[in-house]
């Protein structure tokens, strides 16, 4: 279902459609980059989407159905502005064979899970596995610890997911959609780490 | 109860004694006799034959005629021929392919532990019902008793979300749905969870099954005032166990659009994971789907679209949908497959490309789906759905984005890599919209409540344009309607049809029996819908 035909050789000519507007880069002071979210359902992917792009926290669990476009433009200190256009996947299983067609292309990869759920912390490294085999070669991973706010219910100790991050490369954070901990600082931190056209 | 919605036949409606279906019986007698039979503890009927069905949905007479023979006892040796199928004291067969049978009131013993332990639990309850001899015995054991019981002593605000087949409660339960594997596997149950229900379902599977094993196909099992209705796709099984007194077509056409719902999410490419597995668990797969299936199987309910296979437009002026038409039209020319304007339930317009045509059952299924899926009311997405009766196999891949609260664009393609396109046709869309008018237009319309039946004249007659005071009343998105009735088709035909539709919801009302709505025939209600269809397809 198109998991097998896309390969990493993508940055070549398949940049229609879904990437189409998405070059990267725009211009060395105002970038635009494709972030895709993914990991397990229920860890809270649009929470986060949702808390960074509107402020909002909605505690009632509304089931992502495919995917949702958001986009969001944030200000770095350097007076450059990051506009993000973010892929908020679905965790459904169904919808797994289709994720390449929402990372493809893709600059920036955030995978979530859920510091209660063991589970959902396996299936962040599949989807970390999945993404170094099929994705974009320079993407930037994060991956992130979300609803840090149930620490007494944590099953996930913050060093797992440190070490896992470090392996891989990643950037590691742990993050609460509900309380907005480090919600911003995640998404700062990968406009940080975002490759700069050479001008800059 | 919004009606401005349905369609049926004006050929119905001039005769003052329709009889599509092939009972050529009054209507008188079909209520006299539906009133004279009560359904009593007579042991369930399997029928068989097609004949023996249709049969069924004229009501009770098929009822009577069944009591008449019940003792006669044959079992399918006779297929082909119009009799219904029945076991009584001749389901020997079934109890001894149950594990064990413990008397009936024995079971009702075990109930707490009957549920997820395999079928035996579960298949002796149905096998007493089936048996039926002894009723004393198994009042609380059949599940066809257990909820006659029900009735007289019915318990309003019982409703457990975490109940099986043991609670006594999701017994009691009006209208079950089931879907299962050709394995037992459940799939999705309307109430209760389905891991509990194994059981409960492999008695269903053996059901189904022991019939096909025989070299045919169950479709109907009546148990007292209950029917069970089974339908089977391929692998997929699905079972509806009712005492609605909706007819027996009635239910099959709901199991139709469930399994129709189910395809829209996944395709009917999930049958090759069963070629593979026969014991695949389909239910990971459907994960977070349960609010869709539970607001179809509501649906059945309130909304005429799901029997009358047409769906309903929302009443706007002339004018209005001629400017949203045209703006859909103009992007579904630019490679769109369909583009669909919604509120709610109702169509503002809708446009194919060329030679794509939208069935109105994909309408109702793609809406409800939209509708019952929060997350499209936050963000804009792009979502594969399957419309299964375009193409059961394939996906297709939605735009989805509200408009406003109820208002939502849907912009349909076979393309993966469409969405940026169809992002910026949405902006050209919604800019359109917004200049013309056509989304405040709309929400007065939905405002103003669609059409109501007080809305139209008590006269089952075709008549010349009399309107009711309230839609006399100046109202510009209304205007359309004030058009002298001339014919069937534009907006006087949707006049028409729906003094159509009054006649026969208050048949409806007064007859209490469903069975009426199901005897209009439905080539009657597709020669209309076409016709209602028009206003919004210009």
């Amino acid at each position: 279902m198109g998991c097998s035909s896309s390969l990493p050789d993508r940055s070549s000519g398949q940049l229609a459609g879904l990437n189409s507007e998405n070059g990267g880069v725009s211009d060395a002071k105002n970038l635009r980059v494709k972030l895709v979210l993914l990991g397990d359902s229920g860890v809270g992917k649009s929470c986060i989407v949702l808390r960074f792009v509107r402020g909002q926290f909605d505690p009632t669990s509304k089931v992502t159905v495919g995917a949702s476009f958001l986009s969001q433009t944030i200000a770095l200190q350097d007076s450059t502005t990051v506009k993000f256009e973010i892929w908020d996947t679905a965790g459904q299983e169904r919808y797994a064979a289709l994720a390449p067609l929402y990372y493809r292309g893709a600059a920036v990869a955030v995978v979530v899970y859920d510091i209660t759920s063991p589970e959902s912390f396996a299936k962040a490294q599949y989807w970390v596995k999945e993404l170094q085999k099929h994705g974009n070669p320079d993407i930037v991973m994060a991956l992130v610890g979300n609803k840090a706010d149930l620490n007494e219910k944590r099953e996930v100790p913050v060093q797992d997911g440190i070490d896992y991050a470090e392996k891989n490369g990643m950037f590691f954070i742990e993050t609460s959609a509900k309380t907005a901990d480090n919600i911003n600082q995640l998404f700062e931190e990968i406009a940080k780490r975002l490759p700069r056209p050479a001008s800059s | 109860m919004s009606s401005d919605s349905s369609s049926t036949s004006g050929d119905e409606f001039t005769n003052p004694n329709p009889n599509p279906n092939s009972t050529s019986k009054p209507l008188e007698d079909q209520f006299a006799s539906a009133a004279l039979t009560q359904p009593n503890n007579e042991p369930p009927e399997i029928q068989e034959s097609p004949n023996g069905v249709v049969n069924g949905s004229v009501g009770e007479n098929n009822h009577g005629e069944v009591e008449s023979n019940e003792r006669e006892g044959e079992v399918g040796s006779n297929l082909e021929a119009r009799q219904s199928v029945r076991w009584r004291r001749t389901n020997s067969e079934v109890e001894v392919e149950a594990p064990s049978s413990p008397s009936s009131s024995g079971y009702a013993g075990e109930r707490g532990s009957s549920s997820g332990s395999g079928s035996s639990g579960g298949f002796d309850m149905i096998g007493g019902g089936i048996g039926g001899g002894d009723d004393d015995e198994i009042q609380e054991v059949s599940n066809v008793d257990s909820i006659q019981d029900s009735q007289a002593s019915w318990m309003p605000g019982k409703r457990h979300v975490d109940e099986d087949d043991a609670s006594l409660s999701w017994r009691k339960r009006k209208k079950h749905f089931f879907i299962l594997s050709n394995s037992g596997k459940p799939i999705y149950s309307r109430y209760g969870d389905e891991h509990k229900l194994a059981g409960f379902s492999a008695t269903l599977q053996a059901i189904i099954s022991f019939v096909e094993n025989g070299g045919d196909r169950v479709k109907l099992v009546r148990a007292g005032n209950h029917q069970v209705v089974f339908l089977v796709k391929g692998p997929i099984y699905l079972v509806c166990i009712s005492c609605t007194e909706e007819p027996y077509e009635s239910l099959r056409g709901q199991l139709e659009l469930i399994y129709g719902q189910m395809l829209l999410i996944l395709t009917k490419s999930v049958n090759r994971c069963f070629e593979k597995n026969p014991k695949f668990d389909m239910t990971p797969l459907l994960g977070g789907t349960d609010v869709v299936f539970s607001s179809l199987i509501h649906s059945f309910s309130w909304n005429p679209a799901t029997f009358l296979h047409a769906y309903t437009c929302l009443p706007l002026a002339y004018a209005t949908r001629q400017a949203a038409g045209a703006i859909l039209q103009d992007v579904a020319d630019s490679g769109v497959l369909f583009a669909i304007l919604m509120c709610k339930h109702k169509v503002i317009s809708l446009v194919g490309a060329q030679k794509a045509s939208l069935h109105p059952d994909d309408m109702l299924l793609l809406a409800n789906f939209v509708m019952s899926s929060e997350s499209f009311r936050t963000s804009e997405s792009f979502s594969p759905i399957c419309l299964p009766r375009y193409n059961p196999m394939a996906f297709l891949y939605a735009y989805v984005h509200y408009l406003d609260v109820d208002t939502y664009l849907m912009l349909l393609t076979t393309s993966s890599d469409a969405f940026y396109h169809l992002k910026d046709c949405r902006i050209r869309i919604e800019m359109v919209l917004l200049k013309s008018n056509v989304l405040s237009e709309v929400q007065r319309s939905m405002l103003d409540g669609g059409m109501h039946v007080e809305d139209l004249p008590t006269d089952p007659l075709p008549r010349s344009g009399t309107l009711s005071p309230h839609l006399g009343q100046p109202r510009d998105s209304l205007e359309s309607f004030k058009e002298p009735f001339v014919g069937i088709g534009g907006p006087a035909g949707l006049w028409h049809l729906c003094t159509v539709v009054y006649f026969w919801i208050n048949m409806y009302l007064l007859s209490s029996h469903h069975q009426l709505i199901a005897h209009v025939n439905r080539k009657d209600y597709i020669g209309l819908t076409r016709t209602f269809m028009l206003p919004c397809m210009i």
